[in-house]
């Protein structure tokens, strides 16, 4: 007899992990215009360096840090390259990337149990004693502890001079550089922070499942991050979470339509199916998704101040 | 490091002389034709619409599993069938320039917006592939008699393969330098303003790149199904090194996409010889094009053909 609450609370806890990749996702691509395509490759490597880590014992803490600082690094080194170029090439790397780190990770065996993945990673917060569903809601406490302590950080940095600075690349690269900023660095270490709250939300995804295993982490992860920040509404913390939890509802939904209904189609492929014509619908009629980027007053008098010395620019780098 | 290279070359176990090179080589040409027709269409719509299709695996998916289709459901002639499973790839990446991608431009699409529609694209189409065909292996129960040619095996199908690429390259050539239309494709891939002013019907060329494009993956499809087998992922499996060989080559350049794809083919099977020589997996093959194409972008992002003299 399957337990339904049991399912909502799992559904809570995949939105809230899930919720944190979408929150790193806009940092990159609702703030500065990267864009990721890779994002299971660093939720991959989060939820690895966890597993591995967790299995020699270490605590939650320790393992959460190496995992997020493990792909920060390969966040920013895979970057580096693409970065200083247009758009499309940072996406073609980071796509081809995934698949490489699939690749390594089905074929060491030694470190990560190869195409049957690693089992037994226990879970961060052991108390003994506890039901199977009180068990469920330490774990969900975990996660969102993580996720608003991301969203804050998200957050602060949105509202900051550092974030006005993201925008403006993302407006207007050049006109940034001719403000004095470094472009690049400012690029890189987004992606870098970016990578590295994928990891976070990878190192809690091991724990929480308790098993990971290569067929885990297809491309189609990636899109279903891509589809909760452009749901939700690029630019906009509360809107990236906002989409991760429609969307994870969208494809529990799926899964239980099939199962109610009878419908003779695989779940999976259903799900996948909606969520595709979904992304395109969205694309195609509302780009800027259901919560619309806020514009605080601090921006607005910045933007009056700084549009007559930005048609200057313009003319004086054209001349 | 001398003493390395000394075993290396001198050690009693001849490494060299096991393997036999004559046969990476025509391993090379094999894969550098089925590369040759998966990734032009890739290469030449990236050049004219300026955005990567990222569901251009999926047009080369398509093609096997309508060759499946038509050949092993239906019954008909091979020749046919494989005709008819170009016509249908070609038809499905027209309809997804006409129903998808000009609308989106035509309403001023970013380029990311561009990118993920492409993905969406790409995933509906292989998931309904695998609604309709099931996620299996399947396959096409052909038997392919051995031919030695000196120290070199090969089949009649991989001949073919050659045959086709290579006179699709001779044909590519004569349209792209000898025709008004390939005059018209490569202004428009150059300059799309210049090329707007001067009179081309842009939409017109697009739609027939992207036919075209749409075809030659659908056929490369066809051989990568026969040479195996046919499962859901055939075309994602050579998407990365379609990118690879597009950016190596110079995005919108047929002649650099040429040049590539020999050079990814030779690099990838000298890199397999490589591989188990050092005891790892050849599953690392699809990492030399990723090496190849992260070496692109740090040495020559704008790619091959820029150091070749462009004919005007």
């Amino acid at each position: 007899m399957p337990d339904p609450l049991m399912y909502a609370l799992d559904a809570v806890a995949y939105a809230g992990i899930f919720g944190m990749l979408s929150l790193s996702l806009n940092l990159e691509y609702g703030y500065t215009n990267l864009a990721n395509f890779g994002k299971v490759a660093f939720f991959m490597v989060g939820a690895y360096v966890a597993a591995v880590m967790a299995r020699m014992k270490y605590p939650f803490a320790v393992y959460a840090l190496v995992a997020s600082l493990v792909a920060g690094f390969i966040g920013l080194l895979t970057s580096l390259p693409a970065l200083r170029l247009r758009e499309d090439f940072l996406a073609i790397t980071m796509i081809a990337l995934g698949e490489v780190m699939k690749l390594i990770v089905k074929n060491e065996e030694w470190l990560a149990g190869g195409v049957w993945g690693l089992s037994g990673i226990p879970p961060a917060v052991v108390v003994q004693g506890l039901s199977f569903r009180e068990r469920l809601l330490v774990q969900i406490a975990l996660i969102y502890g993580c996720l608003v302590a991301c969203y804050v950080v998200c957050e602060l940095i949105a509202k900051s001079p550092y974030g006005r600075v993201l925008k403006t690349i993302r407006e207007d690269e050049l006109l940034a550089a001719a403000y004095g900023k470094n472009v690049f660095r400012y690029k890189a270490c987004t992606f870098a922070l970016g990578s590295a709250v994928s990891g976070l939300a990878g190192a809690l995804f091991a724990q929480y499942i308790g098993t990971v295993s290569p067929y885990m982490f297809e491309p189609t992860v990636t899109f279903s991050v891509w589809m909760m920040v452009i749901l939700g509404g690029p630019a906009n913390n509360t809107g990236a979470v906002l989409g991760a939890f429609l969307v994870e509802g969208f494809h529990r939904s799926s899964r239980l339509l099939k199962d109610y209904i009878g419908l003779p189609l695989d779940p999976i492929n259903l799900q996948v199916m909606l969520t595709a014509l979904l992304v395109i619908t969205v694309v195609f009629y509302r780009p800027q998704g259901m919560l619309k980027e806020r514009i605080t007053p601090l921006d607005r008098g910045l933007l009056k101040k700084l549009k007559p010395m930005y048609r200057r620019v313009k003319t004086w780098v054209r001349s | 490091m001398a003493l390395i290279i000394y075993f290396f070359l001198f050690s009693p176990y001849r490494w060299w002389m096991v393997i036999n090179w004559l046969q990476v080589l025509m391993n090379s040409l094999v894969w550098g034709c089925m590369y040759l027709l998966a990734t032009v269409g890739l290469s030449l719509t990236y050049g004219l619409s300026r955005f990567p299709n990222f569901a251009h695996a999926e047009y080369i998916t398509f093609g096997a599993y309508m060759a499946y289709m038509f050949f092993s459901i239906l019954g008909l002639d091979l020749y046919l069938s494989v005709g008819l499973a170009v016509l249908s790839s070609a038809l499905l990446g027209g309809l997804s320039y006409i129903l998808l991608f000009k609308p989106l431009k035509s309403r001023g699409a970013s380029l990311i917006h561009l990118m993920v529609a492409s993905i969406g694209l790409g995933l509906l189409i292989r998931h309904t592939l695998m609604q309709v065909f099931g996620g299996g292996i399947l396959s096409f129960k052909m038997i392919w008699s051995c031919i030695f040619i000196g120290p070199v095996v090969t089949t009649p199908l991989l001949l073919t393969a050659i045959v086709t690429a290579f006179i699709v390259a001779i044909l590519l050539h004569i349209l792209l330098m000898k025709t008004k239309l390939g005059k018209a494709i490569r202004a428009t891939a150059d300059n799309p303003e210049l090329a707007a002013a001067s009179g081309i019907d842009m939409d017109r060329v697009s739609l027939f790149t992207w036919l075209l494009g749409a075809a030659l993956a659908g056929f490369s499809g066809v051989f990568l199904a026969m040479r195996s087998s046919l499962v859901p992922l055939l075309g994602w499996k050579v998407l990365l090194q379609a990118f690879a060989i597009t950016l190596l080559g110079g995005i919108g350049s047929f002649y650099g996409t040429l040049a590539a794809s020999f050079i990814l083919s030779l690099s990838e099977n000298l890199g397999v010889v490589a591989l188990t020589w050092l005891g790892l997996s050849a599953d690392y093959r699809s990492a030399v094009a990723f090496i190849v194409l992260v070496s692109t972008l740090i040495v020559k992002p704008e790619g091959l053909i820029s150091t070749v003299k462009r004919r005007a």
